[in-house]
């Protein structure tokens, strides 16, 4: 059979000639077509799924007391008094995970002094001054002994020295020898505290020169706002996951544009806060664009 | 080589296969090239895709703010407002990226206007839109 072949294409050279040009062709015409309808296919998915998402803004309000994420320290303590003996400024990073940093109070008997010092940064792209009502300093930390206080304050960059005038509590926190929590919210003073970049310096002491020789951990140092914002209550009623990119403040004399990065899950309410939003007064209008290119309309006054 | 130039016979059947050989891969690459483009133009169109985010009018334009939703980069070729083409700042948008365009236009307050844009390959979005009281 196959020689029977084999002789007929050897005689008929016309005849393998056409069958190679027909099988070219073929494999264009094949990859042009699997190409327009692989693409055509793709599209027709990307318009599917922009037909199946539905999300809706369900609320808009102002808040008045939005907290921040804890701010903390990026680089080393400076200790101006004693030293430090263990741990790097990572360990007071995170509260409750395991890990701190050990400082010392100085050698000098009977005059053991402990001063140390680290710099923190607000973010003021999410949390304006202008939105800003007060600042939080949170401290947990261990003592050795507990025969003196220790105290919390905040470089004034008016006055040009640490202070703690017009914290809600000047008093001082009186060790446990266990972990202890130490807070202070620095009121409406903050504004003194905080240079117009974000920056803050906070500054950790012991309440005098004294006889004991106190080891301090630190396991968490920071600091966080307290602001006022926007929350928006997004709506996925669609069967797919929203991915929302833009939301608009529109209102007659301004169209205020943001960038936002937020996933909805299919069937859920998201709140969205934003303290960097402030709403319009009298009429307004809230739009937030999915990625897909679908937009919710939200209207109020 | 010596049957070659003794034989010359022989050399005309090489020549005519050469030839043809180059002739073919010549066609073939013709062929693919044209499949190429073709494809690729096709793909393009078909891919592209882009929404009217917001429109503002302004003092003497009207601000069109384009998102791209497609999956090529679009060129903004034209702007009709009331069917009529009016001139525009240029505007390219790469994936997923954003911007204004802003069309130059005296417009009038409370009116309604009929506004299309259209890209580089044809994609086209149009709306109408009232202008603030």
């Amino acid at each position: 059979m196959r020689t029977t072949i084999g002789l007929r294409l050897r005689r008929d050279r016309r005849g393998v000639s056409n069958i190679i040009v027909v099988a070219l062709s073929l494999v264009i015409i094949i990859a042009i077509v699997s190409n327009v309808v692989l693409w055509s296919y793709q599209m027709n998915q990307l318009d599917w799924e922009k037909i199946q998402e539905d999300v809706k803004i369900s609320n808009v309000t102002s808040i008045s007391t939005i907290r921040s994420p804890w701010f903390v320290v990026q680089s080393e303590y400076t200790v101006t008094s004693g030293s430090r003996v263990g741990g790097t400024y990572e360990d007071t990073q995170v509260a409750n995970d395991g890990s701190w940093e050990t400082f010392r109070e100085g050698q000098k008997a009977p005059t053991y002094r402990l001063d140390v010092s680290g710099t923190l940064t607000l973010d003021l792209s999410s949390y304006p001054l202008w939105s800003i009502s007060t600042v939080e300093i949170k401290l947990r930390y261990r003592a050795s002994d507990t025969g003196e206080n220790w105290y919390l304050k905040a470089y004034n960059w008016t006055a040009n020295v640490f202070s703690n005038s017009g914290f809600n509590s000047t008093a001082g926190h009186t060790p446990t020898k266990n972990w202890d929590n130490y807070a202070v919210n620095l009121a409406d003073q903050w504004r003194s505290y905080v240079r117009d970049d974000g920056t803050m310096r906070v500054e950790f002491h012991d309440e005098g020169n004294d006889a004991v020789r106190t080891t301090i951990d630190i396991d968490f140092l920071g600091v966080r706002v307290v602001a006022s914002g926007t929350r928006f209550t997004f709506e996925n009623e669609g069967a797919l996951t929203c991915h929302l990119v833009s939301l608009w403040i529109i209102n007659s004399t301004n169209h205020q544009h943001y960038n936002i990065n937020v996933f909805v899950n299919s069937g859920q309410t998201l709140n969205y806060t934003r303290s960097d939003i402030r709403l319009p007064s009298g009429q307004y209008t809230v739009r937030v664009v999915t990625k897909r290119g679908n937009t919710a309309v939200y209207s109020a006054s | 080589m010596r049957r070659l130039t003794r034989d010359k016979r022989g050399i005309t059947p090489v020549l005519s296969n050469v030839l043809l050989m180059a002739i073919a891969v010549a066609g073939m690459s013709i062929a693919i090239t044209a499949t190429y483009v073709i494809t690729n133009n096709l793909r393009e169109t078909m891919g592209e895709r882009f929404i009217v985010e917001d429109v503002w009018f302004k003092t003497g334009e009207i601000a069109i703010y384009l998102r791209n939703t497609g999956k090529i980069p679009i060129k903004v070729a034209a702007v009709y407002v009331n069917y009529t083409a009016q001139s525009f700042t240029s505007l390219e948008l790469d994936v997923d990226s954003h911007g204004w365009l802003n069309v130059t236009y005296v417009w009038d307050s409370d009116s309604v206007y009929h506004i299309k844009v259209v890209t580089s390959r044809g994609a086209q979005v149009a709306d109408y839109h009232r202008s603030p009281t």
